[in-house]
């Protein structure tokens, strides 16, 4: 069992972004959860979603979980969130923040120990660059794939295209960038 | 505290100024929330920010975070109609004796309704990023926009 | 002709969405209902299939939930196909035409995602609402994630519609838990799935002119009672209806269904009862106290809330190993033992092994029910179970802040 928890505020698109992993792992057979808890259902308050992940029927319904990774794709949430809570010794953190690695983990006395497990990618300035709007839930994904080593890329990519499938094609192909960017970039 | 569950969370609590939840049997009856800590028979004559909030008491929570964007105030165009005070739905425009004194961005939630009902003109509020820097959007205010016959 | 809706083999889709999804695929007369938190997306995405040609039926929009229940009365009295949705607070407000809804042996379909009922207000998931309609009338059946939620509405319409049956039924799931979580779902085709509901077959509609009929007629002490034994029988003699609607979805779908659930009961020792998406919870937990300690647990489910399911039941605590039996409420008691527990140990009464009976509270107003937390009441249970005795108060409640609270012990002398 895989399981990730998302660090978000309302309106980045963490529930869409977790909802769009689980469509692409469903197709490979896997078993899939997504799920979202909000504090305030207000766009801009923080809120986690969730996935769960498993070759078997996944029965688990408590929300609470001990996250194989944890995705924060607000920067600031780096800050102000327990983002370690309920932390496992080999949880791995995926921050989106435009900070180096180093400089981030020095402000966040959490992750001190954690530096070998932490990596960071700046998906707010890369969904500005690519979908033209600060829309961090899907380069997270690149970097996930390139750290969790769940899928290739282009397989990933060509099963994103087809969840992604309702929206115009300009809107495709700059999702495929900011996977690929962060893909690439994730440090 | 909420030990093992996830449920609740602490992050409401913890902007509202509650982080100690307290159990069963020390919850208010009947989920009254007092506004205040102790007596407070003359609140309504004191301002906001001398009176004694409880801390479930919304006055002592922020929301600031969730705001996107955010209304900057300019004093110098202002004719203290008060019509934003009378329309913001977060009473986030601060006002004392008629006089518009400026915004309260621990409650404002960029919303923008105070700066569609600002009747000058330039606006005497206007909506900006929330990394906006005040004091520079106030140097490079708008001028008075002609009516085109 | 409505269109047909593209689906794939498997979709992920959360609880609400599957539930559309069915009432969709059941080419319904007349929708009326009105949105409450966490039902909505049932109401709006069978709206937005209305809109784009995917449904020949109407969408009525109405003031309030009792008036969704009111049109919903009136649509099935004329002949029609109807269904609904709600929770909480507009399952409070409809209750009056529930009554009326079952009285009136009217075949409507409600998808009900329970929730909360103020006060204090709260949008999240218990049983209050599901407990609320537990005299009503109606068939209530209870889904526990979102496949069961879509396969469970469809074999809806077929039970209550069918001409021995003709009473209105709840498909109920758990608020955010189920209706917000996405899960794998193995949806059927759009004909495949109209045909195992079948023609909505009227019986004595109001817009059959050639027969014309009075609907909700007043009776007094010399009529009103044999109407309601008729009623109650029609809802116990359902039963056998249910059964076979589940036997053809296995045939059709692979997929099992079972008025009441029963896993790992065959050598238990003791067990866990409890509704909603938490049996899932607990069978993950009794799986793992199986592997880790040996402690032999089973856990039961009825899937089936009204007609309670009084003989299967009683069949499955029926155990010679079983001694202690632990039943979960999700729904604030109001002074009373859970329902469930008051239920299930009438039912176990008449076994033979009569296992120690305790109830909890637990989940109320969407508190989470954690795999670690069905743990320990199991292992209370086994407590229990080698003392010979129930060892701590028989109501209790779980994942509650604050002192321990608990009611009535067994007398010993
Ligand atoms: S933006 Fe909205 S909330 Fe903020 S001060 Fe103006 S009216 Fe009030
Ligand atoms: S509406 Fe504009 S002019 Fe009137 S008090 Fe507010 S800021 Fe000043």
């Amino acid at each position: 069992m895989t399981e990730i928890r998302w660090h978000s505020r309302a309106g980045q698109g963490a529930v869409t972004g977790a909802k769009g992993l689980g469509s692409v792992v469903a197709t490979t057979g896997k078993q899939v959860q997504a799920y979202a808890l909000y504090g305030s259902a207000k766009r801009g308050a923080a809120m986690n979603a969730y996935n769960r992940i498993d070759d078997e029927p996944i029965t688990n319904q408590e929300t609470k979980m001990f996250p194989d990774f944890v995705f924060v794709i607000d920067p600031a949430l780096a800050f102000s969130d327990d983002i370690t809570k309920n932390d496992k010794p080999d949880t791995q953190y995926i921050i989106t923040t435009h900070l180096s690695k180093e400089d981030l983990i020095a402000q966040i006395p959490a992750l001190q120990d954690k530096a070998d497990r932490t990596y960071v990618v700046d998906c707010m300035q890369i969904s500005l660059d690519t979908i033209g709007r600060a829309m961090p839930n899907t380069p997270i994904l690149g970097a996930f794939m390139k750290i969790s080593k769940m899928y290739e890329l282009d397989f990933f990519l060509e099963n994103m295209k087809k969840v992604l499938a309702k929206f115009p094609q300009k809107i495709i192909d700059a999702n495929m960038d900011a996977i690929t960017r962060a893909y690439n970039e994730v440090k | 505290m909420s030990k093992g569950l996830e449920g609740n969370d602490n992050r409401g609590a913890r902007e509202l100024g509650a982080e100690e939840k307290v159990g069963w049997d020390e919850v208010t009856q009947g989920v009254v929330l007092h506004s205040f800590v102790g007596e407070s028979k003359n609140a309504a004559f004191l301002k906001p920010e001398e009176r004694v909030y409880n801390d479930f008491n919304s006055y002592t929570a922020t929301v600031a975070s969730w705001r996107i964007i955010k209304p900057i105030y300019n004093r110098d165009i202002c004719i203290d109609c008060q019509n934003c005070w009378v329309w913001c739905p977060d009473t986030s425009i601060i006002s004392r004796d008629k006089q518009m004194l400026g915004i309260d961005y621990d409650h404002c939630k960029g919303c923008g309704v105070c700066v569609e009902v600002c009747p000058t003109n330039p606006k005497s509020l206007l909506m900006f990023n929330e990394a906006a820097d005040n004091d520079a959007e106030l140097e490079n205010w708008p001028v008075k926009e002609k009516k085109a016959k | 002709m409505a269109k047909e809706f593209e689906l794939n083999e498997v979709e992920v889709w959360d609880g609400n969405y599957a539930a559309s999804q069915a009432l969709r695929q059941a080419q319904i007369d007349v929708v009326a209902a009105y949105p409450i938190t966490p039902s909505t997306p049932i109401v709006e995405g069978y709206g937005a299939y209305v809109a784009n040609g995917y449904v020949d039926g109407e969408f009525v929009m109405v003031e309030s939930e009792h008036g969704a229940m009111s049109g919903c009365v009136g649509a099935a009295a004329a002949g029609g196909r109807v269904a609904t949705a709600t929770s909480s607070q507009g399952f409070a407000l409809m209750t009056e035409v529930l009554y009326q809804a079952s009285g009136m042996r009217l075949p409507i379909v409600m998808t009900v995602v329970n929730r909360a009922l103020a006060s204090p207000l709260n949008v999240r998931g218990d049983h209050s609402d599901m407990y609320l309609g537990r005299d009503s009338g109606w068939i209530q059946i209870d889904a526990f994630n979102a496949q069961e939620a879509y396969d469970l509405a469809l074999c809806a319409f077929r039970i209550g519609e069918h001409l021995d049956v003709r009473l209105p039924v709840m498909m109920h799931q758990d608020g955010f838990t189920t209706s917000h979580k996405a899960q794998n779902v193995y949806p059927l085709k759009d004909s495949i799935a109209y045909e195992f509901i079948g023609k909505y077959i009227p019986v004595d509609d109001m817009l059959d002119f050639s027969r014309p009929v009075t609907h909700g007629a007043q009776t007094e002490e010399d009529w009103h009672y044999e109407h309601k034994a008729k009623q109650h029988k029609a809802l116990m003699d359902s039963r056998t209806v249910i059964d076979d609607v589940f036997a053809d979805f296995k045939e059709l779908t692979g997929r099992e269904y079972k008025r009441v659930e029963s896993y790992m009961m065959e050598d238990a020792e003791v067990a866990l009862v409890l509704l909603g998406s938490s049996v899932e919870t607990a069978v993950l937990a009794a799986k793992q106290l199986r592997e880790e300690e040996g402690l032999k647990v089973g856990v039961v489910a009825p899937r089936c809330f009204r007609p309670f399911p009084y003989d299967l039941v009683r069949d499955a605590l029926d155990v010679s190993s079983l001694k202690a039996v632990c039943c979960l409420d999700k729904s604030a008691p109001g002074g009373a033992m859970g329902a469930l527990f008051n239920e299930v140990s009438a039912a176990a009464y008449s076994t033979k092994a009569r296992p120690m009976m305790t109830n909890y509270v637990y989940g109320l107003g969407g508190r989470d029910f954690a795999v670690d937390e069905a743990k320990r009441i199991m292992k209370e249970q086994k407590a229990h179970a080698d003392a010979g005795h129930i060892t701590t108060d028989i109501q209790q409640f779980s994942g509650l802040r604050g002192p321990k609270l608990g009611f009535f012990k067994t007398r010993r002398d």
